[in-house]
């Protein structure tokens, strides 16, 4: 292996793609974006430095807490179901029975399914009058079935509902994590009499964590930036009393239809610093309960 | 640098160098020796169709004489792509827009004055009716040019006003009749008729629902004599927008909010079978002229009449304009050519021609007789005589508009759910609207003093 200047040279040029990419298409516009963030900035006339103002009218923005609130209820909501429901579909879908490859594909459809027509689809589903979910639940004698999409008390639930739709990808790094945790360990728990209930409390809990945390942390990056199918089911509404109007649409709204491309850039930098932060924590947290075999 | 990288960069790299090279071309039918204009709409389907029939022939006419070629292009989200594109140096030669972003798109300086451009190329501005004129003016200068305008009226069920016991010849002068009208209207069945919880609504009367045809959420003020913008204010927290808060409420009290809910939940796409007003379902409603034209595909045998939207006073009949405009983005880098192309588009029989297309009315004072006659809407004279009204009013001209018309959604969704006290939130809206203008004004003295230092205060906006 040759080193030197020669070799540095070589290397950076093919390199150059990923670091131009990142320095042009990332690093540049997020630093840019940093700067922004501390001016007013219309788009069309100069950015007007206006030093922390954006920040501090963040603190004091109904909308903002609003939005910052319906984000955090979706985040503590939906992932912990999603992770709980993906992981024992996981489990299921690992047993060996007829008909397995087809329950398998059957779970990840509806991930290929494009996001627009899966609202449009729940759209219906949740239609109060002619939707499938109230046809049955008035068949099943409710009278008044619940008015999923415009009450603001289920909102939010029909959202979260809509949600675990889109669980087909984390059901298959389950499934490859299910495929990683040794046999002998099970044969060992069965030979010491543990139920079924406690080897999956014991053996599968601990040797699917670090999948758990991964997908965890995907969970919070993706719930932080949930978007379309709010924007969708909602037909470009905040939902009734706002209840689905979540950061991202907030921070879309003041960029592009009020265009403050300051103040939009001051929630963007604020929504990493809640990620980076949602993420070290989880990081934190998680260090007893994860578990990295030969760790 | 080995020969054996030198040798995988040139396989690597000759295909992608050879790609950008001699890869596909867009516009292979542009006529050598011809000018391309840069048209952006957000058209298709039939209305997109009607506008490509237009640009084809000022291609094979005009164009061909003036060595120019329009390059029409449907988009979506046009006014954002427009800006952003003006924003980056590029914007098209030219751009139809909704006309509510002429204030804050004029104000950013996004789009090329036209006064000038209109008087050189003989545009006879006061052939058209002044409200569509003056919807596009901002700050006394004309930045856009009018493209398809439409009024709004209120359409009506006349079979459903017979089963009701309704004069179908005599529809609601007054807001207040209109909600009898509507109550008279509205249907309920029950699958349980013991249980008085069971009641659901079958027919509803009428609603404003933003949820069920309604993009006009912010509107019913005005039916009250409640302006929103008074030049330099937003002026919300007044008497006409209690009054038409008073009025929604009290339609909806009467017919259970509940049920009137579960009723706007049911709404399909507004163009298909499922628009509860052609399925039927929906007796009255606030719409556009367009409407007859999915009457005719699909419900062609509904019997509907069309009236003016009623006013608390009958004497000043508020009447709602609005339209798509054709405006020069700032930057544009063919301002005359393509003003040959507005020239051409705004010639009477050519903008009729597109109006009749689309369902709208013709910006003209006086519409052609063929205009009238082969219109898909049998009541278009009616649309025309109210964008002759004094009291037709438009978009508020804010410059901040967007965020306003954001707060009075939430301000009305919020009320049709019985989720805040009224009063406290009209003030609150207006409280948060009036930091919204007013952090808009110190931001545009801010900038003002920077480019020339003059006294602050200078007013935003205009008056309505």
């Amino acid at each position: 292996m040759r080193s030197g200047p020669q070799s540095l040279l070589t290397g950076l040029l093919w390199t150059a793609p990923w670091w131009l990419g990142f320095l042009l298409l990332l690093a540049g516009p997020m630093a840019l974006s940093l700067y922004i963030s501390f001016c007013d900035y219309p788009l069309l006339q100069p950015p007007v430095f206006v030093g922390g103002a954006n920040y501090a009218q963040l603190a004091g923005d109904p909308v903002f807490h609003k939005a910052i609130a319906n984000t955090i209820v979706y985040a503590a909501l939906a992932i912990p179901i999603g992770t709980a429901f993906a992981v024992l579909l996981a489990v299921l879908l690992n047993q060996r029975v007829r008909g397995q490859a087809l329950f398998r594909a059957c779970v990840f459809v509806p991930t290929i399914v494009p996001l627009v027509a899966a609202g449009v689809i729940w759209m219906w589903l949740l239609n109060p009058e002619y939707g499938l979910l109230n046809t049955g639940l008035r068949a099943a004698g409710m009278t008044n079935p619940p008015l999923w999409l415009e009450s603001p008390r289920w909102a939010m639930a029909s959202l979260i509902l809509v949600s675990l739709w889109f669980l087909g990808s984390p059901i298959m790094i389950y499934l490859a994590g299910l495929q990683e945790i040794p046999e002998e360990l099970y044969e060992a728990a069965t030979l010491d009499g543990a139920s079924a209930g406690r080897r999956f409390w014991h053996v599968t809990l601990p040797g699917l964590s670090p999948v758990i945390l991964f997908n965890v942390v995907v969970g919070i990056i993706a719930a932080w930036q949930v978007f379309a199918l709010p924007y969708v089911m909602w037909r470009t509404r905040p939902g009734p009393d706002r209840a689905t109007y979540f950061y991202t649409m907030y921070l879309f709204d003041n960029a592009f239809n009020y265009l403050k491309m300051g103040y939009a850039s001051a929630m963007a930098w604020v929504q990493l610093l809640i990620i980076l932060g949602l993420t070290a924590l989880v990081f934190v947290v998680s260090r007893r309960a994860v578990h990295y075999r030969g760790a | 640098m080995n020969v054996r990288s030198i040798i995988l960069g040139f396989v690597l790299g000759l295909p992608a160098v050879g790609l950008l090279v001699f890869g596909p071309r867009g516009r292979p039918d542009v006529p050598p020796d011809r000018t391309v204009i840069r048209y952006w709409e957000k058209w298709t389907g039939v209305e997109g169709a009607a506008m490509q029939r237009i640009v084809d022939r000022f291609n094979a006419t005009v164009g061909a004489e003036h060595g120019l070629w329009v390059d029409y292009q449907a988009l979506g989200d046009v006014d954002r792509r427009m800006l952003i594109a003006t924003a980056g140096g590029d914007p098209p030669d030219v751009a139809g827009l909704p006309d509510r972003f002429v204030p804050p798109y004029a104000d950013q300086g996004a789009l090329h004055p036209l006064d000038d451009l209109a008087t050189e190329f003989g545009l006879d501005l006061a052939a058209f009716k002044p409200i569509w004129l003056d919807i596009c003016r901002f700050d006394g200068t004309l930045y856009a040019l009018p493209s398809t305008p439409y009024t709004i009226a209120l359409y009506y069920n006349r079979q459903l006003f017979r089963d009701a016991g309704l004069d179908p010849d005599r529809p609601p002068r007054t807001p207040a009749e209109l909600n009898e009208y509507a109550r008279r209207l509205t249907r309920m069945t029950a699958n349980n008729p013991q249980d008085p919880n069971d009641a659901r609504i079958v027919q509803l009367g009428f609603t404003v629902s933003p949820a069920m045809l309604g993009w006009w959420h912010w509107v019913w003020p005005y039916f009250f004599d409640g302006p929103l913008w008074d030049g330099r204010h937003f002026t919300l927290d007044a008497p006409g927008t209690h009054a038409a808060l008073a009025w929604i409420r009290e339609l909806r009290a009467a017919l259970g909010n509940e049920r009137v809910l579960q009723f706007e939940g049911t709404a399909g796409a507004i163009e298909s079978a499922q628009n509860p007003f052609l399925s039927g379902r929906l007796a009255m409603v606030f719409q556009g002229p367009w409407l007859a034209n999915w009457a005719r595909v699909y419900a062609p045998d509904l019997d509907y009449g069309v009236a003016r939207f009623p006013s608390v006073d009958p004497e000043r009949p508020h009447v709602f304009a609005s339209m798509d405009v054709l405006v020069i983005p700032a930057g544009a880098r063919r301002p005359r050519e393509a003003m040959i192309f507005l020239a051409y588009l705004l010639r009477q029989d050519v903008m009729e021609e597109l109006c009749q297309a689309h369902g709208k009315v013709s910006p003209y004072r006086t519409p052609r007789p063929e205009f009238l006659a082969g219109h898909p809407n049998p009541h278009i004279r009616l649309f025309d005589e109210l964008a002759a009204s004094p009291y037709a009013f438009g978009y508020p001209k804010m410059p901040t508009w967007a965020e306003a018309w954001a707060e009075l959604l939430y301000l009305l969704e919020t009320l049709l759910r019985d989720a805040r006290d009224p009063a406290e939130a009209v003030r609150a809206t207006q409280a948060k609207v009036d930091g919204v203008v007013d952090h808009y004004e110190r931001m545009a003295d801010r900038r003002r003093q920077q480019e020339s230092p003059r006294p602050p205060g200078a007013s935003h906006g205009e008056s309505p």
